[in-house]
């Protein structure tokens, strides 16, 4: 008796909370974020105590296969309503087939500035798709333990940067850390060095067609650049990303260049370490950043209204803030202050930026820019073939590209 | 009434034999009709529409214009894009030649060894064949860890034996990185055809062993002479899967390299080619599945003739035994 | 061309005793036929003397010289199998020649050779066929050609004829005989066929459970078996065996009852062996049996099976003291089923076994 009553109240109770819920709009929200699962569902915790009717559920997908998932399912009119896009010609794909809804009326956009929404722009029609979300920088990490340990002072001058390695290279320590195993990794770091070889006219004239890849300005950094493979670990050329990181937290490599997505990671592994830009001739060096994605509504959503709330709330300053302390994301949205020293620092870094240039600019057409870098600076690098040649393949590869 | 006419015994015969018929009809049907089926969704569907699909131009997932053999004219014909077709294609050329080498010559003496029944055959029967039923994709993290330049157990113990000179970055090496990988994929398939093998050594009577034993022949005369001739039909099996798979490599230079083939394409495959072609990549750009399916279509076309050429040829040498 | 000695060999696999303490001597052009229940080491010998086989101890030696230490293809000897063992892809000239070219013989002499084998054994018309397109006494007669080429001194058949009907069994036997002949060369074969053995033999080697039982010339064998095991198994139909006991002795004789308490006599060199009260079998074979005849010795008893085989009718019965009997009789006999006949023997056709089945007379 006792047990029925009590199985009684619970499938009343159950059928009260149920009807609770289904008076409120559900979205659902993909992504390809699976390591920062948790502080989204704290994040959307935030957002659903303001607007109690919508309920949105966060999906993170393999990060390699997103696209792909993701596109199929929006084809098949199964996509979901809320989407965490790439930037740059990722979102293109995207937006170009008509699965977003363009943002531009819709949603106020005054927080993000004109090179942030530049990643999220449909080329053809010039309409937002898309709230940038963050950004990423890349970076030179330093280990300053093992600086100090092998009394070498670090490097603020590209000629300082030489000696220092050459000095940690005499004492038995790898300086840098870099493999060239992946082609990304390998497209990462020559956004690290290069910028400060070609300059910051080049991005600009390059990309209005002004000059191409032949660029002396372009051949001379390819060549400056290539000199680093005397400092990169023995067998670079079978040293992948997940290595390199290894060599780095181990303490076996002194220089690790990077995107800013590393800070955690190295933070967590609790290496003494310091961030600054590759220094140049000069002295203070530039940044190369990218927009890392944003967030956008499926054009065929039924649930549009509700899901743009959800997407005004990502461009607004507590948003930022939740991203930059849950995340240890440089936000996109102004206004965010990080109460972390080293984000504060890459903040800093982007008055001294230029765009990590293959993806902003090149990544849109096939071959992509990023496809003939990488190839050709591994060729560089593992000797096959000369600056000149690489920068002639880059140049013809962009030029037929459709 | 009167007895049955042999008229009638006629008719009730022809009736029944009808009805057997029909069964054994039925029956037919009944025991042909799954794998049909199987091979109209697993074959004949994705085939067909991927001729469908490589006609049409493509913006990402949205099907654009008809444009007849335009995609086929581009991967085919386009510098780049030839290029790329031909670049893949030596490597599993490549590939083939050196798996029929290294892979099947080695299960070959494996064979004819354990065939012989050495102490504890058994166990290394077992120990041959253990890699075979290991994923390929476990096998590909493995076998990367182990070549890593700096912590892998290779490079470790070549140092070890002091011969450092050897102990190069192997995957990281446009000239020996498809090498390494074919070697892995020997390690982890050699099993395979080396039971295949065995099992054909097995069936071959042991008189005739005998037989050429007493006519003079040494060891290698028997496995020139009369072994060889008699496994043909399980060489003709493990040559058209081995062509067959190396066409379609794709798992190990996929894990143990990168989708773009890397290093500098060194390791591209008609496999990876496809994948890149047909839903792009991050750094390789947005798909192309009119491409991509052409791409498919040729690859498919290429293997298939090809296998039916080599079966033919090479069950043309076969013989019956007894 | 050859004599074979072979000295206390021995073969075990693993613990079992297969070949046990055999001696043999073979002399030159001699064909000896081995013959024993299934499973008594027939081939394992064979394949002891061939070389397929390693030996566990003793000696094997050919004209004087110790072979069994040599690989098989240097011991001169051929061997046919019960399957012939014709390669499948060789044509009837590769497989004719194989041991020629791996022997590196020019091709003008094996070509000689292969042709003249082929023409003893009427193969010519069939050198370029496989053997699959070959009947079986075609494939036998490859077989043998096979071994001919090579010259050798010994050739060894197992059961060579075992895979092919009656009619062409008795056919491929004279041509063997012929062939034997004609090659002047020493053989050995192993067959069940009693028949074969018989009529093939200069020697017969009786062998049981790995053991020679006894050696002789065939009817040597049929007339004087050593044994009771050896008298049952030539000669077909076997023996009879009725079942008597030592009543009295005498200088020279026995005097035996048999269990239908008939009495009779048989003379014994030894009879001091033996004692009253001993059990003993004598053997009487089917041809010797007399029906309806006053005789030595007479069994009653009812027939149960007549096989008539037209020239001649084994007639099988029980005898009231319940011993199975075959008689061999005359092609017409009116016998059937049922009959109550009397069969008797004369004392001069029996032999004599003691218990242990050693023979006595
Ligand atoms: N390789 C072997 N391992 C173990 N036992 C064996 C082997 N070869 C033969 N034997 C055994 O040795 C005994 C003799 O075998 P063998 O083949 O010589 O008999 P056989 O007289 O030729 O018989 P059959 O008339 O049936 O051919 C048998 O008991 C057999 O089981
Ligand atoms: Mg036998």
């Amino acid at each position: 008796m006792k047990i029925n009553k009590l199985l009684m109240g619970a499938v009343i109770s159950a059928g009260v909370f149920s009807g609770g819920i289904a008076s409120a709009t559900d979205l659902n929200f993909w992504s390809w974020r699976q390591e920062d699962i948790k502080a989204y569902e704290e994040i959307i915790a935030a957002f659903e105590e303001t607007h109690p009717d919508i309920h949105v559920t966060y999906t993170a997908h393999e990060a390699t296969n997103y696209n792909t998932i993701l596109t199929t399912a929006l084809a098949g009119g199964a996509g979901p309503d809320i989407i965490h896009t790439r930037s740059y010609g990722s979102l293109e794909q995207v937006a170009a087939a008509g699965y977003l809804e363009p943002l531009n009326d819709q949603v106020d956009l005054s927080t993000l500035s004109a090179d942030e929404l530049l990643g999220t722009t449909l080329r053809a029609d010039g309409k937002v798709y898309a709230v940038p979300f963050a950004s990423q920088t890349v970076l030179l990490y330093v280990n300053k333990d093992l600086f100090d340990a092998n009394k070498v002072a670090i490097p603020t001058t590209w000629n300082e940067f030489i000696a220092a390695s050459e000095a940690l290279k005499a004492a038995g320590v790898t300086p840098l850390a870099n493999g060239s195993a992946a082609g990304w990794t390998m497209e990462i770091m020559s956004g690290a060095f290069m910028p400060n070889f070609y300059g910051k006219e080049f991005f600009g004239d390059v990309t209005s067609g002004k000059t191409d890849f032949e660029d002396a300005r372009f051949v001379e950094a390819l060549e400056k650049f290539s000199v680093v493979k005397d400092y990169m670990p023995d067998g670079f050329e079978g040293v992948d990303y997940a290595t390199m990181q290894q060599l780095f937290i181990a303490g076996q490599a002194a220089m690790f260049v990077g995107g800013s997505w590393e800070l955690p990671g190295f933070t967590k592994a609790g290496i003494n370490f310091d961030i600054m830009p590759v220094p140049s001739a000069a002295g203070s060096g530039m940044v190369a950043t990218f927009l890392d994605g944003g967030y956008g509504v499926n054009a065929a959503s039924e649930n549009k209204e509700a899901a743009l709330e959800f997407i005004r709330f990502t461009a607004t300053q507590p948003f930022a803030q939740m991203l930059t302390d849950k995340l240890g994301n440089v936000a996109a949205v102004d206004g965010a202050v990080s109460s972390d020293p080293m984000l504060k620092k890459v903040a800093g870094f982007h008055n001294n930026a230029t765009p990590y240039i293959m993806l902003v600019a090149f990544r849109f057409d096939t071959p992509t820019g990023s496809t003939l870098l990488q190839n050709g600076l591994q060729e560089l690098f593992t000797g096959k073939k000369t600056a000149a040649e690489v920068a002639k393949d880059i140049s013809d590869g962009i030029k037929a590209a459709e | 009434m009167s007895l049955a006419s042999d008229h009638d015994i006629d008719l009730i015969y022809q009736k029944s034999l009808r009805k057997r018929k029909n069964m054994r009809r039925l029956w037919l049907a009944f025991l042909l009709l799954p794998p049909i089926l199987m091979l109209l969704i697993f074959v004949f569907l994705p085939m067909a529409s991927a001729v469908l699909y490589s006609v049409y131009d493509w913006k990402g997932l949205v099907r654009g214009e008809f444009i007849g053999l335009g995609n086929y004219y581009d991967v085919l014909f386009k510098p780049r894009e030839s290029w790329f077709l031909f670049n893949a294609f030596k490597n599993n050329v490549v590939v083939f030649i050196s798996l029929m080498i290294v892979q099947n010559g080695l299960a070959l003496v494996l064979a004819l060894l354990l065939a012989r029944k050495p102490a504890g055959y058994r166990f290394y029967q077992v120990v041959i064949f253990l890699p075979v039923i290991l994923s390929t994709v476990i096998i590909g993290f493995q076998w990367k860890l182990f070549l890593n330049p700096i912590f892998g157990l290779v490079n470790k113990f070549l140092r070890m034996v002091d011969l450092d000179m050897w102990a190069l970055p192997w995957l990281g090496l446009p000239e020996t990185a498809l090498g390494s990988m074919i070697l892995v994929n020997t390690w982890h398939w050699v099993g395979f055809p080396t039971l295949v093998f065995l099992a054909a050594i097995h069936r071959i009577p042991k008189d005739l062993i005998e037989a050429a034993r007493l006519d003079g022949a040494n060891e290698w005369r028997i496995a020139r002479d009369i072994i060889w001739p008699l496994m043909a039909p399980a060489v003709t099996i493990i040559v058209v899967l081995t062509f067959i798979g190396s066409f379609n490599w794709f798992e190990i230079p996929f894990i143990m390299g990168s989708l773009e083939g890397s290093p500098a394409y060194s390791t591209d495959t008609l496999g990876l080619l496809f994948y890149r072609t047909a839903f792009g990549s991050v750094s390789a750009g947005g798909s192309n599945f009119g491409a991509g399916s052409a791409l498919a279509v040729l690859i498919f076309i290429f293997i298939f003739t090809f296998s039916i050429i080599v079966t033919k040829y090479l069950t043309s040498r076969e013989i019956e035994m007894g | 061309m050859a004599h074979i000695q072979i000295n206390n060999l021995h073969k075990q696999f693993g613990d079992v005793k297969v070949i046990r303490d055999v001696n043999l001597t073979i002399d030159d052009n001699e064909f000896v036929v081995f013959v024993g229940p299934s499973g008594c080491g027939k081939s394992t010998l064979l394949r002891l003397i061939s070389g397929l086989e390693d030996l566990s101890s003793g000696h094997i030696k050919i004209d004087g010289e110790r072979i069994d230490h040599l690989p098989p293809s240097k011991r001169g000897i051929a061997m046919v199998f019960q399957s012939y063992a014709l390669y499948p892809h060789m044509s009837v000239y590769q497989n004719m020649s194989y041991a020629l070219r791996v022997a590196k013989e020019s091709k003008a002499s094996i070509d000689k050779k292969v042709k003249q084998a082929a023409e003893v054994l009427q193969l010519t018309e069939l050198l370029d066929r496989k053997p699959k397109a070959l009947s079986g006494g075609q494939r036998q007669r490859v077989a043998i050609g096979r071994a001919i080429v090579r010259d050798p001194k010994l050739f060894l058949f197992d059961e060579p004829l075992s895979n092919l009907d009656a009619k062409l069994r008795v056919q491929m036997r004279i041509e063997l005989t012929k062939l034997h002949k004609k090659l002047n060369a020493t053989m050995i074969y192993v067959t069940h066929d009693q028949v074969e053995a018989m009529t093939m033999a200069d020697k017969i080697v009786v062998i049981r459970d790995g053991i020679i039982e006894q050696v002789g010339a065939p009817l040597e064998l049929y007339n004087h078996p050593a044994n009771q095991f050896v008298a049952g198994f030539i000669g077909s139909p076997s023996m009879n065996f009725i079942d008597v006991k030592v009543i009295g002795k005498s200088d020279a004789s026995l005097e035996l009852e048999l269990k239908n308490k008939t009495n009779i006599h048989i003379p014994c060199a030894e009879v001091d062996l033996h004692a009253i009260g001993d059990k003993m079998q004598i053997g009487i074979r089917p041809e010797k049996l007399i029906l309806d005849e006053a005789c030595d010795a007479m069994q009653d008893g009812e027939v149960f099976a007549v096989e008539r085989l037209g020239n001649e009718t084994y007639i099988y019965m029980h005898t009231a003291t319940n011993n199975e009997i075959v008689l061999h009789a005359a092609g017409d006999k009116p016998v059937t089923e049922g009959d109550h006949i009397s069969v008797g023997f004369k004392v001069a056709d029996c032999h004599l076994f003691a218990s242990n089945g050693e023979v006595v007379k």
